[in-house]
């Protein structure tokens, strides 16, 4: 071997070594992983894709900003990992069984629909302590799911979603203070899907409360084809008021069948999970005018930053997945707060304390301002009232905090 | 029951059976691969939300009726899919086989559907929107009697094509014994194909007209669908093109009838005790076809 190849390959040993030595160098940047589980196909689907959009720009802000501190002073960056449930109650428990069986798993938010969050919280443990239960203990952060009240299911189950009773209360007492003409209501109710059938009673309570003569009720199926006797029943109502507690679809399909009807009411108010670019995509001409109560509008510039950083990730921020950015800010915080190491051996010590810190937290910082906490380990978010125009959403009204 | 009460449930019943059209339309195509060809596929509802969800990307770019020509072109192309991936290299010994494997059609066009538009609901144009008429107290949608008239055209057009062409000749010929038809020279996959391409057709026309009726589509169509072409399909008797439109009209009026009647809860119940009522004492449906040859 000539002393020049000698040292050809020599330069090429000492090169090969020191790419070598890099990459356990590059291997070793710390990740926490934020689990996430929710509707990414189905109907439903876009609800899951809006969550993870969100959590990922989330995410991203974070990671731009130096990533999150964990409990050895090491910096890590967020990682999210985002697993279909399909909207369905058996998914949803695997999904969660799974995301609790990883090493790395600290939390999750999730899920998307009502219908799989009552049984994914059955599956946690009921009581903090109780070694006769031996429920899941995992702490879940939901973001989406909207049917009231279902946190107390599990003392590891915690909520960011607004409450729909202190919004439609607020909504209906604003309206009789706002419009004395308006006076009797007719509700329309998708019958067969657990969040629409529980707020229409959450509208129809606070309806009467406020004052208003609720007439009567028309009901429907989420697959139903034709509304025409239903909306029969509204124009022999001649409510002042028309109140729908439907998602998209049907709440399209009755707008629709209305205008051909000739059915005019004074005022239209809509379902929470409405207030989203579907009804406009698939309705916006008859949806013009609805109000509806939410926790998500552009309207601050925390706000308006969100909504742009979702966009980029091909999606658009509404009152759903505004609750899962703010998760992972607040997850965020309670990481370095808690000093959570984010280590396999420490995964059963980090899940204690991320349910430990969020059983604590009082109040969060929300994208429309503070967000409260009840005992009951539900959300107190602030919101306000938005209505179609021109085929946007427009803010009508911002209730008092 | 009031005055109002009665014109309220003629109405009613009266909207049922005008949105039975759509139920018929969607019916004749069933009858025709069931009855006619001898094969069961379920995806056929599917293909035809999915032919009108197509139609969807030429909206912005020409008039509505065009829009629904889109839609019934994209049946066809459709329908031949359909064909080449359920049916054309699957044992047509094996009715099992071919029944699956429409079944996984059907999911895999709702879920096409679903990722392509993320679920949301899409605005669909209405066909003589507004074009009502009033006899009294009564109204009948203008747009409905258009889907009536046309499942009436539709029936007269395949009656002529299956009786009156070569190309009727050889679907029956092959549907009834496919060795023979070939050993007479029939092409038995062109003439399977083409029949699958004409009952898309017809499908993709079935499911503009669906989406026009409600001014909206949605994947939650495909199933609500499948199972009112079928209840239409066993009603009306398979094979029979009339059957399947007087049964779509039943189907649609009784439905609306017992949602007046009876509420939302029990509606269905009544619909699915009237198809077991004709499996138990009419199998054959309304019009049963001649036995034998026909």
């Amino acid at each position: 071997m000539t002393p020049r190849l000698l040292r050809q390959r020599l330069a090429f040993a000492a090169i090969g070594a020191a790419l070598l030595a890099a990459l356990p160098a590059a291997a070793q940047e710390r990740t926490i992983k934020i689990y996430g589980f929710g509707a990414k196909s189905g109907v439903v689907r876009i609800f899951g894709l809006n969550s993870e959009a969100a959590m990922k720009a989330a995410a991203e802000q974070i990671n731009k900003a130096g990533g999150v501190t964990l409990g050895d002073g090491t910096k890590a960056r967020l990682v999210v990992d985002y697993l279909d449930d399909r909207c369905n109650a058996e998914e949803g428990i695997n999904a969660l069984r799974r995301i609790a069986s990883q090493n790395d798993a600290i939390v999750a938010v999730g899920p998307t629909c009502s219908n799989v969050a009552e049984p994914v919280f059955g599956i946690l443990q009921k009581k903090v302590g109780d070694a006769s239960d031996s429920g899941l203990q995992f702490p879940l952060y939901t973001d989406v799911a909207a049917k009231g009240g279902l946190a107390s299911i599990s003392q590891w189950a915690f909520r960011n979603v607004p409450s729909e009773a202190a919004m439609y209360k607020s909504l209906f007492e604003w309206i009789k203070a706002t419009r004395p003409d308006v006076k009797t209501i007719w509700g329309g109710v998708e019958k067969d899907f657990a969040h629409s059938n529980a707020t229409y009673n959450v509208m129809k309570a606070n309806a009467e409360k406020a004052g208003f003569e609720v007439k009567g009720t028309s009901e429907w199926l989420l697959a139903d084809t034709t509304f025409s006797t239903q909306v029969r029943e509204m124009r022999r109502g001649e409510a002042d008021l028309v109140a729908i507690s439907a998602h998209p679809f049907t709440t399209c399909g009755v707008l629709k069948e209305m205008q051909r009807q000739g059915v005019k009411p004074k005022m239209l108010v809509g379902l929470t999970s409405s207030s989203s670019m579907e009804t406009l995509q698939g309705c916006a001409a008859q949806a013009e005018g609805v109000l509806i109560p939410t926790s998500f509008a552009p309207v601050t510039p925390e706000a308006k930053m969100a909504a742009e950083a979702v966009q980029a990730q091909g999606a658009n921020m509404d009152l759903h997945n505004a609750a899962a950015w703010e998760n992972i800010f607040t997850l965020k915080e309670i990481i370095e707060k808690q000093k959570i190491m984010g280590k396999p051996e420490t995964v059963q010590a980090d899940r204690q304390k991320m349910r430990e810190a969020l059983a604590g937290l009082k109040q969060t910082q929300g994208l429309l301002g503070p967000v409260g906490r009840g005992d009951d380990r539900e959300a107190i978010k602030p919101f306000l009232f938005v209505q179609a125009k021109g085929g946007q959403w427009t803010v009508a009204h911002k209730p008092a905090p | 029951m009031s005055l109002l009460d009665l014109q309220d449930l003629v109405q009613s019943v009266a909207d049922g059976v005008m949105f039975g059209a759509t139920y018929a339309l969607i019916g004749i195509g069933f009858t025709l691969i069931f009855g006619v060809m001898h094969k069961i596929n379920l995806s056929y509802a599917a293909a035809s939300v999915g032919a009108a969800y197509l139609s969807l990307l030429v909206v912005s770019l020409v008039p509505t009726p065009l829009v629904y020509l889109a839609a019934a072109l994209a049946g066809g192309v459709l329908g031949a899919l359909v064909y080449v991936v359920c049916f054309r290299f699957l044992p047509l010994d094996k009715p099992l086989a071919t029944l699956m494997s429409t079944v996984g059609m059907l999911l895999l066009l709702e879920e096409a559907i679903v990722h392509l538009t993320a679920g949301m609901p899409q605005n669909y144009p209405a066909a003589f929107s507004g074009a009502n008429i009033d006899i009294g107290p009564f109204m009948i949608r203008g747009d409905l009697l258009f889907v009536f008239a046309l499942g009436c055209t539709a029936m007269v057009g395949l009656k002529l094509l299956l009786e009156r062409t070569r190309l009727g000749l050889a679907t029956r010929a092959v549907a009834q014994q496919a060795v023979a038809a070939r050993l007479c020279g029939m092409g038995v996959d062109r003439t399977n194909a083409s029949t699958f391409v004409i009952a898309g057709l017809l499908g993709g026309t079935a499911g503009a007209m669906t989406g026009a009726a409600i001014g909206v589509l949605s994947p939650l169509l495909t199933l609500p669908l499948t199972v009112k072409g079928l209840v239409v399909t066993v009603i009306g008797g398979l094979g029979s093109i009339p059957g399947a439109i007087v049964a779509g009209l039943i189907v649609g009026g009784v439905e609306n009838l017992f949602q007046f009647w009876r509420g939302v809860a029990e509606r269905d119940i009544y619909v699915m005790l009237m198809l077991f009522a004709f499996l138990v004492f009419r199998p054959g449906g309304l019009f049963k076809p001649p036995a034998g040859r026909d």
